[in-house]
């Protein structure tokens, strides 16, 4: 529920702030909480929980690994996510960068009224 | 009286405490106590062989194993979009008209104390994230998170001196690129070699050697955590460095543009 609230919350910051660097923000924030999400799912709400790592390298205690380690694959898929959010935000922000220079601000009416003088909202 | 924001958080605040109470005391959706059956068959085989040698990937890290081996082509063409995204990124910035030598702005760094303690730091931070990054087989870790933890090395001498002393002792653009891209088609090397000897694509287990002098490798894992730091590493330094050219070049670059169109 707490995680459905954030997700509304950053779609409500693309959407509605005219500026680009905290639309870029709000962009992160999104990535970030579904990963968040896809990470919960893979959790055991057991009392002694240990991370999917081999501490001890004996077959004999392989049935006690399995009954305590926590999924290991969500955490795989959010490793690539994580890696793939990141260099999309890496590029956009060396977009809004070069915008400014261009067209002196960050405010996308105004640099709507820039490339289309003539049309009107 | 309450404006139309403050109303809208109460009525979400309300609603995320309200329904987590709810949902508690009714147990309509219990958080599970077993792994689900693909998430065993990856904890059991991740190092031991349980008689076939090619399900398994010789490595006491489960998500290290299947980032590297059981899903090992996502992890690949992962690695080809951060470049391609980096690629796009320098050529967005780049410089043509103006020269990048001649402009030198007088930069005398920050003061001794802050000198010092980076001399001491960026040695540190090189050897913890080389730590990191090599143990990837081992414990929680591995190529990317030691690559970006390697670009710190070279902000933290970038903002304590400055930039032109990173470049007289050697880390100029064109070694961090080249050193990237170096990596990178040594990674597709290692994907393709065990291919022409007669196994599958990005085979690890009977192809690659599981110990070398008794010390656990994992087989390919370890080649490809290494270099996946190696490239990593020296893409955000090359971001680094572009990144902190300053803005003079741009309006300098910009203005002969105008001129030359007008």
């Amino acid at each position: 529920m707490n995680i459905t609230m954030v997700l509304i919350l950053s779609i409500y910051g693309i959407v509605r702030k005219p500026n680009l660097v905290k639309k870029l923000i709000a962009l992160t924030i999104l990535g970030d909480t579904a990963n968040m999400f896809v990470i919960f799912i893979g959790y055991r709400l057991i009392y002694p929980v240990i991370p999917p790592v081999l501490p001890i390298i004996d077959q004999n205690r392989l049935i006690e690994f399995l009954e305590q380690a926590v999924d290991p694959l969500p955490q795989a898929l959010v490793l690539t996510a994580v890696v793939i959010g990141l260099a999309v935000n890496c590029l956009i922000a060396f977009a809004i960068i070069q915008m400014y220079r261009l067209y002196g601000t960050v405010d996308v009416r105004k640099i709507f009224e820039k490339v289309f003088p003539e049309e009107r909202v | 009286m309450i404006s139309l924001r403050i109303l809208v958080f109460l009525i979400m605040f309300s609603s995320i405490i309200f329904s987590s109470i709810i949902l508690t005391i009714l147990d309509i959706f219990p958080p599970q106590k077993d792994v689900r059956p693909l998430g065993k068959y990856y904890l059991n085989y991740s190092y031991f062989e349980h008689g076939n040698i090619t399900r398994t990937a010789k490595s006491p890290e489960a998500v290290t194993a299947i980032v590297w081996d059981y899903r090992g082509l996502d992890t690949l063409f992962e690695t080809t979009v951060f470049f391609l995204a980096v690629m796009g990124g320098l050529t967005l910035f780049r410089v043509e008209k103006a020269d990048l030598s001649k402009t030198r702005i007088k930069y005398i760094g920050m003061t001794m104390i802050v000198k010092q303690a980076t001399k001491i730091l960026a040695v540190l931070i090189i050897a913890v994230s080389a730590s990191i990054a090599l143990h990837g087989h081992l414990t929680p870790g591995g190529g990317f998170q030691g690559g970006t933890a390697l670009a710190i090395a070279p902000l933290l001498v970038l903002a304590a001196y400055s930039k032109y002393i990173l470049e007289e002792h050697g880390l100029t653009y064109l070694k961090a690129i080249l050193i990237r891209s170096i990596s990178l088609s040594m990674i597709w090397i290692v994907v393709l070699m065990p291919a022409l000897n007669g196994y599958n694509l990005m085979q690890n287990q009977p192809f690659y050697p599981g110990e070398i002098f008794n010390q656990l490798i994992s087989g390919s894992l370890f080649f490809y955590n290494l270099l996946e730091y190696l490239a990593i590493g020296m893409g955000f330094t090359a971001v680094f460095l572009y990144l902190s050219i300053p803005e003079k070049i741009y309006l300098e670059e910009l203005r002969s543009i105008e001129s030359e169109k007008g």
